[in-house]
């Protein structure tokens, strides 16, 4: 009996009938070289299965978490390599943004209790600093989402949050054992509908990582890592 | 433009894993598969009013990845760039003997996908790693059942030709 290509293929595949299988069957077990072109069919389906079904098992790297967390492309943060901005740029938006940051403390001040003004600036207390310690990127906790983790080129680690409650975003870094927030924006709202906290990270947070990332975001791994070391700078 | 709810979003990052293997069959590599991955999110949740309640997420999803992939290759066709070849031992980490060497393998069998015609690619992509049905690709490719087989035994007698007997 000839067993076509596509017939032996269709059976290593499972898409053969009750009735070809048996038949198929009673074939292998009659026909030495038979059974081993099945047999060789076999091991190729394992070989791409071993190669291939890891990546099911991967934690999904940021950037993907990141992109789903965002919209539309407008807000979708491209991680491919930028130039870096020049201190003249650097100052200009933080100038822009001090008007935003006196109207976000006016309004936080009396309502979470997540920020807290410094000698060095804002810090994060309470719930923010403890979900900044704690939370892992994704997480939804509380009133805090944690958009991403990365290291700026001092090798301080920093996070992206967004506080729900009070509709605003910012930025942290790990400087001194504290959380230090250097920006602040409103989270941006449409039609009155409430979104998750940091899956809109608005503009002049995004520059902001954009301006101080050094290499990629932190996948799951390296998120885990940083977190047991207490978010310690490391160089 | 629609927003894409909560739970789209979470069923969307339900099939990352699956979407990541199978883009990662079509470009042969674990980076430029996320690279398409990525796009396909964005158009995913842009497009998203354009998903038909009722009907698979997952065909959905499997399609725009797809078509992501098919432009990437054509823009990456007309800059005449060609991708860098994946290193071998490129993600050995520090285990053992025995997962060095899968991934030296696996290394092998990306190299091989990588050599096969697109149409081939895909449809072996489809049925043999994603695992899906012969009625279920070719509807999701939009091609006859014949062609499917077709292309699944060219498809397969190269894959031997370039990988040789196990080793």
């Amino acid at each position: 009996m000839t067993i076509s290509a596509e017939k032996l293929l269709a059976y290593v595949d499972g898409e053969l009938d009750a009735r070809e299988h048996a038949e198929m069957e009673a074939a292998i077990s009659a026909d030495a070289e038979l059974r081993s072109r099945v047999e060789r069919e076999r091991k190729l389906r394992q070989r791409l299965s071993a190669a291939f079904d890891p990546t099911l098992d991967e934690p999904t790297p940021a950037r993907l978490r990141t992109a789903l967390g965002a919209p539309s492309s407008d807000n979708v943060l491209d991680f491919k390599p930028i130039r870096a901005w020049t201190y003249r740029e650097w100052t200009a938006m933080a100038a822009s943004l001090a008007g935003g940051l006196l109207i976000g403390w006016a309004m936080m001040s009396n309502q979470a209790g997540t920020l807290t003004p410094t000698g060095n600036g804002l810090a994060a207390r309470g719930a923010l600093a403890a979900a900044l310690d704690g939370q892992l990127a994704g997480e939804v906790g509380g009133a805090v989402r944690i958009g991403i983790s990365f290291r700026n080129r001092d090798g301080v680690y920093c996070r992206t949050f967004g506080l729900s409650r009070d509709q605003i975003a910012g930025l942290a870094c790990k400087i001194d054992d504290q959380w230090r927030v250097p920006i602040t924006a409103a989270l941006a709202s449409s039609g009155g509908e409430i979104r998750a906290a940091g899956s809109d990270t608005p503009a002049p947070v995004l520059s902001a990582v954009e301006a101080m990332i050094a290499g990629d975001p932190l996948d799951a791994q390296g998120e885990a890592r940083a977190k047991s070391s207490h978010w310690r700078a490391r160089r | 433009m629609a927003r894409a709810d909560a739970r789209t979003r979470s069923d969307i990052a339900a099939m990352l894993p699956r979407l990541r293997r199978f883009a990662r069959a079509l470009t042969g590599h674990p980076a430029d598969g996320d690279d398409i991955v990525q796009i396909g999110i964005e158009r995913a949740l842009q497009r998203i009013d354009q998903f038909e309640e009722g009907t698979r997420l997952d065909a959905w999803l499997y399609a725009i990845v797809r078509n992501a992939w098919i432009d990437e290759a054509r823009a990456r066709a007309r800059r005449a760039k060609v991708l860098a070849p994946a290193e071998a031992g490129e993600n050995v980490g520090d285990q053992g003997a025995s997962a060095v060497y899968a991934a030296l393998e696996a290394q092998d069998v990306y190299a091989a996908m990588q050599q096969l015609a697109p149409e081939q690619r895909e449809v072996i992509a489809l049925v043999c790693i994603e695992g899906l049905g012969y009625k279920q690709a070719a509807a999701q490719l939009e091609i006859p059942i014949g062609t499917l087989t077709s292309r699944l035994a060219r498809g397969r007698e190269a894959l031997h030709a370039i990988l040789g007997e196990e080793p």
